[in-house]
């Protein structure tokens, strides 16, 4: 289903959803988007969906971590943490309007029982207050530009965006089908919300990103059209020396030089880093092949992700591509 | 316990249980395992949750709910067998449903109801438990020596054990009992006979979520009802045999910051439990080929290495641009091993605190796609203690 315009430019969104297996970069992905939206003067809001906030100490390294409340980490920039309880607690008092009551049955051990073991609720609840942030006005102009939504790293993420449609569907009348209805109707409007899958190019994430957006069109409705590759290798050796490997091998295997370990060593590194970066290369392809999406690549940090300014040299070619 | 080789620590159980994070290449070293378990003349099962494709390609079998054995070269003249199934969570968990029900109105009002249609797959611990169900059958079935379990992707590996608890928690619950009897009654009026607290609260509920999702929940709980009794006896049964001393946990983990955390935590969540951990796993750590680190290096190795190239019949410009690219390659690839080396040195003493082995797979060339890959793999485990990698084993 190819959008018949041209895609929305990234930032111009409402929502964004990053979602990804764990460890492919999503809350790095989400932190940058983060950090370019503020500096272009947006008013963002992202919003973690972990048992920790993970977006402010990446951001600016020392920030403690933020709770339901929220806080504003730099000019703009805000982060919460999407806990469901806090949530219920403060849909159940717009819902009942008191307070205490709302209290006392939350404090109530059967009820935390029976919510701990009940399935999808957490997610309504999180999609429900995102719902909220985004309709939030002030002095007429949205209280936020840009939701970024840092999607739960378990199962495909895709569940936690079925909930609404699901219970929409599986209640037949009541205020939740209405609230359901609702949330469902921000996630399928491609003018607003996009579903932004980040995925690495090794064959696990590969596979559940094709899986991924095979559901989004065919099962899911919300939009979309891009996906990021995240921690792409570069090329291991410099183009005029693309065969650096082979000449290494066409050395004796055991000569050696001073400070550097025998020939058969560095050709046996070499060829190591060739066939890595072809195996990426073929996995990148692989998915760019198999959704028909275009990619935006980020290039793999050496030196692991650690503080803001590893985000900057991601920011660079994210914005550079991305627009 | 230092005495024994890896071998002897894994494969005198009968059960081998491989946790950790999604990703990390849990269900390779499964399968790594198991076949060397049963190149070790042990009759063994890999119970799979979601192979790869290329996984079940490089068993050489399709892989379905039912055991299947798989075909090991050079096998013949010993006692040992390889079979292999995949883990059919909704199937195990309607037989489960089917097992338990005491009649069979209940079990088709079970399948019937919406909720358990919905939700059956999302529900709490269902995966968990469907595993750890699986796993007692076979293990019961007296057919293998050894069972090889590679337990179903979660946040945390030890949900894996938490998860059918909860489950069976929630079933038990006074709060499911109370949403139960509502149904007896068939009618609103039911509610009347509960104490005032709890009438209030599920009148409350009634109005935020609309009564008819009430009504089905607790249909659906009141048909789960009679079987509460079986599932946790059985749950029981099962944690019992996970736990026990014939069982060995392997966490696997990777050295990516990601996964290490995941082991720390693992580590972290471990004292509340009695979990019989053997080892830890770490897969595709990016090593020096020979085992030992190079000083990266300097000037006069750059002035040295053009002059080899030079020798090999390259001109002065060429050799130069040769030997630069030599050193950034291996500077690169210095980079990464120290990285790996730096994650993997966190989780050491921990590991070591516990009398657990600590076993690196080197990162390979390619993935692994076929018996060799995988018998490959199973050496690095087991290997000796101080295994030497040849040039490109990784290759």
């Amino acid at each position: 289903m190819p959008a018949a315009s041209t895609p929305l430019p990234l930032l111009d969104h409402r929502l964004l959803v990053v979602s990804g297996k764990g460890g492919a970069g999503k809350t790095t992905l989400t932190a940058t988007l983060a950090l370019w939206a503020a500096r272009g003067g947006r008013r963002v809001m992202v919003v973690e969906m972990g048992p920790k906030t993970q977006v402010p100490n990446l951001l600016n390294p020392g920030h403690a971590e933020v709770g339901y409340e929220g806080a504003e980490i730099l000019p703009g920039l805000h982060v919460m943490r999407a806990d469901p309880f806090a949530a219920l607690a403060e849909y159940l008092e717009i819902r009942i309007g008191m307070r205490p009551v709302v209290e006392r049955l939350l404090e109530f051990e059967g009820f935390r029982q029976l919510m701990q073991a009940a399935p999808g609720w957490r997610e309504l609840i999180t999609l429900g207050k995102v719902w909220h942030l985004e309709q939030m006005r002030e002095a007429g102009a949205p209280r936020y530009d840009l939701l970024l939504v840092d999607a739960p790293a378990t199962g495909h993420g895709v569940r936690f965006l079925d909930v609404p449609r699901v219970v929409a569907s599986a209640l037949r009348s009541g205020p939740l089908r209405a609230n359901s209805l609702r949330v469902e109707a921000l996630i399928a409007d491609p003018a607003r919300t996009l579903l932004l899958p980040v995925a690495l190019a090794e064959e696990l994430p590969v596979r559940e990103t094709v899986e991924l957006v095979e559901r989004a069109r065919d099962g899911l409705s919300i939009h979309v059209d891009r996906l990021v590759l995240n921690a792409v290798e570069p090329a291991p050796f410099p183009t005029e020396r693309n065969d650096l490997d082979e000449r290494l091998a066409s050395l004796p295997g055991d000569l050696q030089v001073q400070g550097l370990p025998p020939m058969a060593t560095l050709s046996a590194c070499a060829r190591h880093l060739r066939r890595r970066h072809e195996l990426n290369q073929h996995y990148a392809t692989k998915l760019s092949h198999a959704t028909g999406l275009p990619t935006i690549q980020l290039p793999y940090l050496a030196g692991g992700v650690r503080g803001p300014e590893s985000l900057e040299k991601l920011l660079e070619p994210l914005a550079e591509v991305a627009e | 316990m230092s005495g024994r080789t890896i071998a002897e620590r894994l494969f005198s159980g009968r059960l081998i249980v491989c946790v950790g994070c999604g990703g990390v290449g849990k269900t390779t070293v499964a399968a790594a395992l198991g076949i060397e378990a049963a190149r070790a003349g042990r009759r063994t099962l890999v119970l799979t949750i979601d192979p790869a494709r290329r996984l079940a390609d490089a068993l050489g079998v399709e892989l379905s709910g039912e055991a299947r054995e798989i075909p090991l070269p050079a096998l013949e003249r010993s006692s040992g067998s390889l079979s292999a199934l995949m883990l059919d969570m909704k199937r195990t968990f309607d037989g489960l449903v089917e097992r338990f029900a005491e009649n069979a109105e209940i079990r088709e009002r079970i399948f019937a109801n919406s909720i358990y249609q919905h939700v059956s797959d999302a529900l709490a611990g269902s995966a968990e438990y469907s595993a750890m169900e699986r796993v007692y059958q076979v293990a019961e079935s007296g057919d293998y020596d050894l069972i090889v379990v590679d337990t179903p992707p979660a946040q945390h590996a030890l949900d894996f054990l938490e998860a059918p608890q909860r489950l069976i928690d929630f079933l038990d619950s006074r709060w499911v009992g109370l949403l139960i009897h509502p149904a007896f009654s068939a009618s609103r009026l039911g509610f009347r006979l509960f104490q005032r607290g709890a009438q209030r609260i599920l009148r409350l509920l009634e109005g935020v979520t609309g009564l008819a999702f009430l009504e089905d929940l607790s249909e659906f709980l009141l048909a789960f009802e009679g079987m509460a009794a079986g599932f946790r006896e059985r749950a029981t049964e099962v944690r019992a045999l996970l736990l026990g001393p014939e069982s060995r946990f392997v966490l696997v983990t990777g050295p990516e910051p990601e996964s290490v955390r995941h082991a720390q935590e693992f580590f972290d969540r471990l004292e509340g439990f009695e979990v019989p951990l053997e080892g830890l796993i770490a897969n595709r750590v990016r090593q020096w080929p020979e085992g030992s680190a190079f000083a990266v290096a300097s000037e006069p190795s750059r002035a040295e290495l053009e002059q080899v190239f030079t020798e090999r019949g390259e001109s002065r410009d060429a050799a130069a641009a040769s030997a630069r690219a030599t050193l950034e390659m291996l500077a690169s690839y210095a980079r990464r091993v120290a990285r790996d080396t730096d994650s993997l040195d966190v989780l050491r003493p921990r590991a070591a605190a516990l009398g657990c082995f600590l076993r690196e797979i080197p990162e390979l060339d390619t993935d692994v796609h076929d018996l060799e890959g995988l018998t490959r793999i199973g050496r690095h485990v087991l290997g000796p203690a101080s295994p030497t990698h040849k040039a490109g084993a990784a290759s």
